[in-house]
């Protein structure tokens, strides 16, 4: 009886999360019309190359792609994932390439296979506006830097770093690393010329104070080996663009005239603080219901688990509870950041499958919220004194019916405000699954302020619709609390 | 052939031997108290009767079920041996009457209405006819003991396992527990009572069990326990407690 119950757990969680993987991803239906559909990871804020604008990936790379795919004939999937993490989606197999103002060096070729350059960028050195101190590398002593992990600017400065004697701040993107100089905490920052040019033009308050220094070309990535029908098309459909104009008429679009060494004249007029919010609110609403959509799927599937492994824990067999502490110590014991980047990207590289990044982010989400409901059911379970299950037993109950009749009514009223505490943690903790790329209301934050660089306005808006949420939901917990208790 | 029959019985929490080599025998119909020192091991032997506590080796047998045995349906055997605790164990989340009726709707599959009407009747042999649809909270220490025993006999028991069933009650409620169950012995009623009520003992107990340390050091009539003990460590217990 128990067995089968939980067999019937778990295929039904088996089939959620085929559902999940069939549904979330397009490239299943449209794979059996023609041909594949390439997933190409990208990053989320590298602006002019790809970046959000209303609502909508756009940028040098990502026109580039659309053109190459157009003339090429082939169709892919854009997976904006940061550029870290694309960076190990295409290592583990888990997208087939990337573009994402991507340096070619000898470094990366030896992990991945490169396309012909398509871009020739170059690091340049950008301070604040009204910043007149320094004018060259020389007047950075003993200042500190904002970088971008990963990024060309980094490996630039941390070349001259010691030269200089400057301190690198590094940062995971570009936004970031810019309000770290408009606001003064660092004294300027590196980054590829274009990059910076473009900030610029959308009236980021910073200047270009040196000339670019030669860099490396921006190429379009694979995983070492994997996909070379896909880089012989890029190559092909980028020689085609070329040639065509179409090339040009994309970056021009972008960074217009702008160049080195010279301020940006012609930046739009900045938009009202109304302008902005409400801008941001369809997207940043979208993000709250993705939120809390993870969060119910992620808090029903740790409450499967809890259950398993909360009744495991207070059952009399002793491999039972072996198995059940076993489980408990290792989710909780591992950080939820980590449990993530493990299951997106540890374990498709470990055993070479994909695991869909929602699937990964509700996983690793239910997994650690299932360890701490596990340690509540267990807890609640304990708190009844033992002569209940005794009473019950003497009476000639089984211990599944005094279990389910006698000790869990009275359980519950004692799990309930735990249960309301692990609801307000899992919706909080969503918010580190958008360090593996999931779209919900952090990121969604996160896209705008790439885009629009005003981050003390959009986070927070994004940090009181938290709050509200989570008051709300605390007080309707709290009434129903209320109710268990009198009934 | 004795109604519980227990022979060679030992029971250890790891090193500890808090039973040590047990027999006894329990007749239909007789009302057998246990007393003794505490820590005696007269609770663990009252609960190896019904299996709350497993025993480490020696047999118990119970209306001719050997419940020492792993294969024997333990849950079978044990509605038929009702069991009042100390704490009286009643669940707080369900009605006086719900708490009767509980066990044989669940067990016996008897209707709502069938067990409700049983429900009443021992209510009102416990003379708590009013509290039917009182929840444990609201009642006394004694009131709770007697729904408890009512509890008990709702499965319609053969035998009655008592473990120290006056002992949390204030000594004014002390009497009304009792006299319920002096009902009992008088109806001819299996007991097995765990008990420091000694004048209790003498008056209703058919035999009286005196452990110490994990043995019967003496058992016999009351009388003849409480009047002419034979053991020296039964005399130095009894002068303590009367």
């Amino acid at each position: 009886m128990k067995k089968s119950r939980l067999m019937w757990l778990s295929i039904a969680f088996l089939l959620f999360f085929g559902v999940c993987t069939a549904s979330w991803s397009p490239s299943a239906v449209a794979q059996s019309e023609e041909g594949k559909t390439y997933q190409i990871g990208t990053d989320v804020t590298f602006a002019p190359f790809e970046f959000q604008r209303d609502g909508k990936y756009v940028g040098i790379d990502l026109d580039l792609l659309a053109a190459i795919a157009k003339d090429q004939n082939f169709k892919y999937e854009l997976k904006p994932l940061g550029f870290n993490a694309a960076l190990q989606g295409v290592q583990s197999n888990q997208l087939d390439g990337m573009i994402a103002g991507m340096s070619i060096t000898d470094t990366r070729k030896q992990t991945f296979d490169f396309s012909d350059p398509y871009y020739e960028s170059g690091v340049v050195m950008a301070i604040g506006q009204d910043d007149n101190t320094i004018k060259s590398y020389e007047d950075l002593r003993g200042k500190r830097v904002a970088v971008k992990t990963g990024t060309e600017g980094y490996n630039f400065a941390n070349s001259i770093k010691d030269k200089y004697g400057f301190t690198l701040v590094p940062f995971d993107d570009s936004a970031q690393m810019y309000e770290e100089v408009v606001i003064g905490n660092s004294a300027a920052c590196f980054e590829d010329f274009p990059v910076i040019a473009f900030g610029i033009q959308q009236g980021m308050k910073l200047k270009v104070v040196t000339e670019k220094e030669k860099g490396s070309p921006y190429g379009f990535a694979v995983n070492k080996g994997q996909n070379q029908e896909l880089l012989q098309k890029f190559n092909a459909g980028l020689k085609n663009i070329k040639a065509s104009g179409e090339y040009d008429q994309i970056v021009s679009n972008y960074l217009g005239n702008t160049k080195p060494g010279q301020e940006s004249t012609d930046a739009p007029p900045p938009l009202s603080k109304m302008e902005i919010i409400m801008a941001a609110l369809p997207i940043l609403f979208k993000g709250l219901g993705m939120t809390l959509m993870y969060t119910f799927i992620s808090l029903f599937f740790a409450f499967i688990f809890g259950l398993i492994f909360g009744f495991m824990k207070v059952s009399p067999s002793k491999t039972a509870q072996w198995i059940a502490t076993g489980f408990v110590d290792i989710f909780r014991g591992i950080p939820l950041l980590v449990l993530g980047l493990f299951i997106y990207f540890g374990i498709p590289g470990a055993l070479g499958i994909k695991i869909p990044l929602i699937v990964a982010a509700v996983l690793a989400l239910s997994l650690n919220a299932g360890a701490y409901v596990t340690e509540i059911i267990r807890g609640g379970i304990q708190s009844i004194d033992k002569g209940q299950l005794e009473a019950a037993r003497s009476l000639g109950l089984s211990y599944r019916t005094a279990m389910i009749k006698v000790i869990i009514p009275q359980a519950i009223k004692v799990m309930v405000p735990s249960f309301i505490n692990q609801l307000v943690i899992t919706l909080k903790d969503t918010s580190i699954m958008s360090a593996i790329g999931l779209v919900e209301l952090t990121q969604s934050g996160k896209l705008i302020v790439a885009n629009n660089l005003q981050s003390t306005l959009i986070y927070g808006m994004v940090a009181i619709m938290y709050l509200v949420v989570i008051t709300i939901l605390t007080k309707l917990a709290d009434s129903v609390e209320r109710r268990t208790r009198r009934g | 052939m004795g109604k519980i029959k227990i022979a060679n019985l030992k029971k250890s929490y790891g090193s500890n031997e808090v039973l040590k080599d047990i027999n006894m025998q329990i007749e239909e119909g007789e009302v057998v108290c246990v007393i003794g020192p505490s820590g005696s091991g007269k609770s663990t032997l009252l609960r190896c009767v019904n299996k709350l506590e497993e025993v480490t080796a020696g047999e118990v047998i119970v209306d001719d079920y050997n419940i020492s045995d792993n294969r024997t349906d333990i849950n079978k055997v044990r509605e038929n041996i009702g069991m009042v605790f100390q704490h009286f164990n009643l669940f707080p989340h369900m009605s006086v009457l719900k708490n009767i009726t509980f066990a044989p709707v669940e067990l016996k599959k008897q209707s709502e209405a069938e067990a409700r009407k049983t429900a009443l009747q021992l209510l009102e042999r416990v003379g708590l006819s009013d509290k039917a649809d009182a929840f444990p909270g609201s009642l006394s220490g004694g009131q709770k003991q007697r729904v408890a025993i009512a509890r008990a006999l709702a499965m319609n028991p053969d035998i009655m396992l008592f473990d120290e069933p006056t002992s949390a009650l204030d000594p004014e409620m002390v009497g009304e527990v009792l006299g319920v169950m002096k009902d009992l012995a008088s109806e001819g009623m299996t007991m097995m009572i765990v008990t420091h009520e000694m004048g209790f003992a003498r008056e209703v107990a058919d035999r009286v069990i005196f452990m110490d340390g994990g043995y019967i050091v003496e058992e016999g009539a009351p009388e003849q326990v409480f009047g002419s003990p034979k053991h020296e460590r039964t005399i130095s217990f009894l002068e303590k407690v009367l």
